[in-house]
């Protein structure tokens, strides 16, 4: 009885510690998505966030912007964009590239309430983002003083989707790192708001759109096709 | 300000806001109903729904790519409409519940905005101008149409055209008239008006030995002073001059003109070098003057074209008469009323041209006959429906003569028809490319011989003859002896009577020309599903439309209505099971008129060819459903005169 408390006590301690809608989170992992769901049935949620600079170690979140995708649709009424109070007067350069200045308004929202609404918008879902590495790091930098951990989703990067895609380097589609602006011209997606959080994660979902199109006549048909080579 | 809210939704906001039933909503609705949006993805040839499904409560605004409708018919596919950026489609559960009667299909790579309708059903059918948008965009089945409601959303973007087409009247400079007439003070009154009326001029200024003015004298002095006895003619005209004139430096607008004149009660401003009476006089201006250059009269311009002498006067004027007409067509004023004041102003020209060409024929001492004529229009002009100059089309038909006297009457009449084409050429109208002309012997005829050529075309409608139909059947007297034309009308009808079988051909010959389906992007979609990028307004929406109405009206032995929405409206009086068909093929006839005259007016040419890129979305819109009576109309005419089984 004492050992199989204490056992149960030892596995579920991850979820012990953090806030409430840290443990509802967590709860999410217990059933992974299975690899075979078909990709029309996935839950995607694509975003961006703008930070104060290039360094998740030292830099700050700015604002925070994501839309969900799923059954190839793009819902509007779901999506999450915030901008985060500053309290410091630093201006970095990136304030100056994202118009964001840091000044107090009305609509920020403290940084801990920011990252509790996109933990709960995010759920299990697979993030996308482009180059979502950094802006995952970003995050996980912001969660865990608040947590003690990072996030769990599994994740796609838009960036290596589009080397996937088209896999050929040459003058036309470069070696190193593909832009966001890049690849805007290439898929003929129109780049508004770029810049703004929101705005890139709207365009980096409708990226992600014609990206998988292109991948399913491929033969990637499920989850697991998708997450499976980078 | 902060940035809003949700950037994405104010994007789709800003999107939609240009497209209607979008552009119709209230700002807070649409603001809402932005927000609930979701962006759909098609891949190429992925079907969005189905003929026979049932739909949800939602529509679709293409944002990105292309969306195909096509009806399932047995086992063909019909295309139906191809819509490309900012046109909304599957709007049937906003109408009606039934099931989708057409299959949406992405041709390429599209991206859909999906709007949930379920909360606006109610409200949008409730406001006038939505549902008339939701009820005339509602591709099949129905029938689309314009109304009074809608009017004024035809040019949803004429701001665009305005602006660097209209110059302000007011401020433009004026252009006064150049040489003034002068005459010292000491003259006789008789001499001076002696003068003024040789120069047809209304005022003249009395002036000093360096040009100076020191009065001036106008037509109301005269009237007031010296035929009433008042002051003797023998005068001198300082007796009756009014004194010190109200002068004006050269450099002056309208409304600087205008305002003088009100300030000053007159009707005359003198001009001078610098503006002050001690310089010479360079120019005058009348309060005439002043509305002739507003040129936004019609009453004054056909006054004006009375007066004229000279085909460069009346080449002006009819200029003038053109500012008028983009101004009307820009107000939205009733095609009706435009056509009736640009036939009236055409007429009125045509007519002094005719009359200084008689006047010019007399001097030269040619004799006329002795028998009357009548100038008969033919075309648009004949239909009271030219309101750009485009070619000139005509027809001369004098009353009958004795053999001998034929020739000599022929000789006059193909003379002054001559003359009378040069002069109209050099008012603008070009020749008519195929010599459809008064001046041409062929078509200056005798009664007996018009009602012989009616009848040659009428009882052996071969080809070419039908095409004459197309342009002579129009005809309208302008000038002349009326009751000749008003004869071969009736000689016409009886003609038709016993020759029933013409108007099939006639009919036949209406259907040689179907409309577009629609347009797409920047090109004509033709319905075998080709893509053209030239547009000719004339032969493949107006002459269809004109072609149907000279048909059927024929058919019902109605006379002397020659305009083809007066046509199509007598029709739907006449028959009501049909009227609103002919109520929706004069709506469209309309705004075809409008369209042509507006690219004519921004091409500056006759407006007839045109590449679809350059109107705008909702121009195209307007202009594509005004193409469905036309179809309607030709399956009319294949029922009725049993075409199919015609070779």
């Amino acid at each position: 009885m004492w050992f199989f408390r204490s056992n149960k006590k030892r596995n579920a301690e991850p979820e012990g510690d953090g806030p409430a809608f840290w443990k509802d989170y967590l709860r999410l992992f217990r059933t992974p998505l299975p690899a075979q769901t078909p990709i029309h049935e996935v839950p995607f949620v694509v975003f961006d966030t703008e930070t104060t600079g290039v360094d998740p170690a030292k830099d700050r979140i700015l604002s925070i912007g994501a839309v969900r995708v799923c059954n190839w649709q793009i819902d509007i009424s779901g999506s999450l964009e915030c901008t985060i109070a500053r309290h410091d007067s630093n201006t970095s350069p990136a304030v100056v590239i994202h118009g964001i200045l840091p000044k107090e308004r009305p609509n920020d929202l403290e940084e801990r309430e920011a990252l509790e609404k996109f933990v709960r918008m995010i759920g299990n879902s697979i993030l996308v983002g482009h180059h979502v590495g950094f802006d995952i790091a970003v995050i996980n930098q912001a969660l865990k003083p608040l947590t003690g951990s990072g996030l769990k989703n599994k994740r796609v990067d838009t960036g290596a989707l589009s080397k996937r895609v088209n896999p050929v380097s040459g003058p036309v589609y470069p070696a190193g790192p593909l832009s966001l602006d890049d690849l805007c011209k290439q898929y003929r997606i129109r780049p508004s708001d770029r810049h703004t959080a929101a705005g890139d994660a709207f365009i980096t979902a409708t990226l992600l759109l014609k990206l998988l199109s292109r991948l399913r006549n491929r033969g990637v048909q499920h989850l697991g096709d998708l997450l499976r080579s980078r | 300000m902060i940035r809003m809210a949700n950037t994405i939704s104010t994007r789709i906001h800003d999107y939609l806001k240009d497209y209607p039933p979008f552009s119709l909503l209230d700002p807070h609705q649409l603001a809402e109903l932005s927000a609930s949006v979701t962006v759909q993805y098609c891949r190429p040839n992925e079907v969005i729904f189905r003929q026979g499904e049932k739909p949800e409560q939602r529509i679709f605004v293409v944002r990105e790519g292309a969306v195909q409708m096509v009806r399932q018919e047995d086992d063909r596919e019909i295309l139906v409409e191809q819509c490309d950026e900012g046109d909304v489609f599957g709007i049937r559960p906003l109408i009606n519940e039934d099931n989708y009667a057409l299959t949406a299909k992405a041709v390429e790579e599209t991206l859909l905005y999906v709007v949930n309708v379920e909360k606006y059903r109610e409200t949008w059918n409730a406001n006038p101008k939505i549902a008339h948008y939701l009820a005339s965009s509602f591709a099949e089945g129905l029938r689309r149409n314009y109304d009074t409601h809608f009017k004024n959303r035809l040019f949803l973007d004429q701001d665009r055209y305005i602006d660097g087409h209209f110059h302000l009247v007011e401020v433009q400079s004026l252009e006064y008239s150049k040489a003034p007439v002068t005459c010292p003070s000491k003259i006789p009154i008789q001499i001076a008006a002696g003068l003024m009326a040789r120069e047809e001029v209304s005022s003249i200024v009395v002036v000093d030995e360096k040009q100076h003015p020191i009065g001036i004298i106008t037509d109301k002095d005269l009237r007031r002073k010296v035929a009433t006895g008042l002051v003797p003619i023998h005068q001198p005209v300082e007796q009756i001059m009014a004194h010190p004139v109200v002068t004006s430096k050269k450099e002056m607008t309208v409304a600087d003109a205008q305002m003088d004149m009100v300030k000053h009660r007159i009707h005359h401003l003198v001009m001078t070098e610098d503006g002050t009476p001690d310089t010479p006089v360079v120019g005058v201006i009348s309060e005439h003057d002043l509305l002739v250059v507003q040129g936004n009269n019609p009453a004054v311009m056909i006054r004006e074209i009375r007066r004229s002498r000279k085909a460069a006067e009346l080449k002006n004027i009819r200029q003038q008469a053109e500012s008028l007409l983009q101004k009307y067509l820009y107000q939205e004023v009733s095609i009706s009323y435009i056509s009736s004041v640009m036939t009236e102003i055409n007429d009125a020209l045509i007519t002094q041209v005719i009359r200084l060409c008689e006047e010019t024929m007399e001097e030269e001492a040619v004799k006329p006959p002795g028998v009357p004529y009548c100038w008969l229009t033919l075309g648009s002009e004949g239909r009271e429906e030219q309101l750009l100059r485009t070619d000139q089309d005509s027809a001369l038909l004098f009353g009958d003569v004795p053999e001998e006297e034929y020739p000599a009457a022929k000789a006059y009449f193909l003379t002054l028809a001559g003359r009378v084409s040069t002069m109209l050429n050099e008012c603008g109208f070009d020749y008519c490319p195929g010599d459809m002309m008064a001046s041409n012997a062929k078509w200056c005829l005798s009664l007996s011989e018009w009602k012989e050529q009616f009848g040659k075309w009428i009882f052996e409608p071969i080809p070419e003859a039908i095409l004459h139909c197309e342009i002579f059947f129009d005809f309208r007297p302008v000038y002349g002896d009326s009751s000749l034309a008003a004869a071969l009308t009736d000689h016409i009808f009886e003609s038709v009577g016993r020759q029933t079988i013409f108007l099939s051909f006639l009919a036949k010959a209406a259907l040689q020309n179907p409309a577009p389906l629609t347009f797409f992007r920047g090109f004509v979609v033709e319905r075998s599903g080709e893509h053209k990028d030239e547009f000719d307004i004339k032969a493949r929406a107006m002459m269809p439309l004109a072609d149907a109405a000279r048909v059927l009206i024929l058919s019902a032995r109605v006379g002397r209505i020659n305009n083809t929405i007066k046509r199509f409206e007598k029709l739907a009086e006449l028959e009501p099971s049909n009227a609103e068909l002919f109520q929706q093929a004069a709506d469209s006839y309309g705004i075809l008129m409008r369209y042509r005259a507006l690219q004519g007016i921004r091409n500056r040419n006759s407006g007839r060819y045109f590449n679809p890129s350059e109107l705008s979305k909702m121009e195209r819109i307007n202009l594509r459903n005004s193409f469905q009576p036309i179809q309607e109309l030709q399956s009319l005419l294949n029922m009725r005169y049993q075409l199919a089984y015609m070779r």
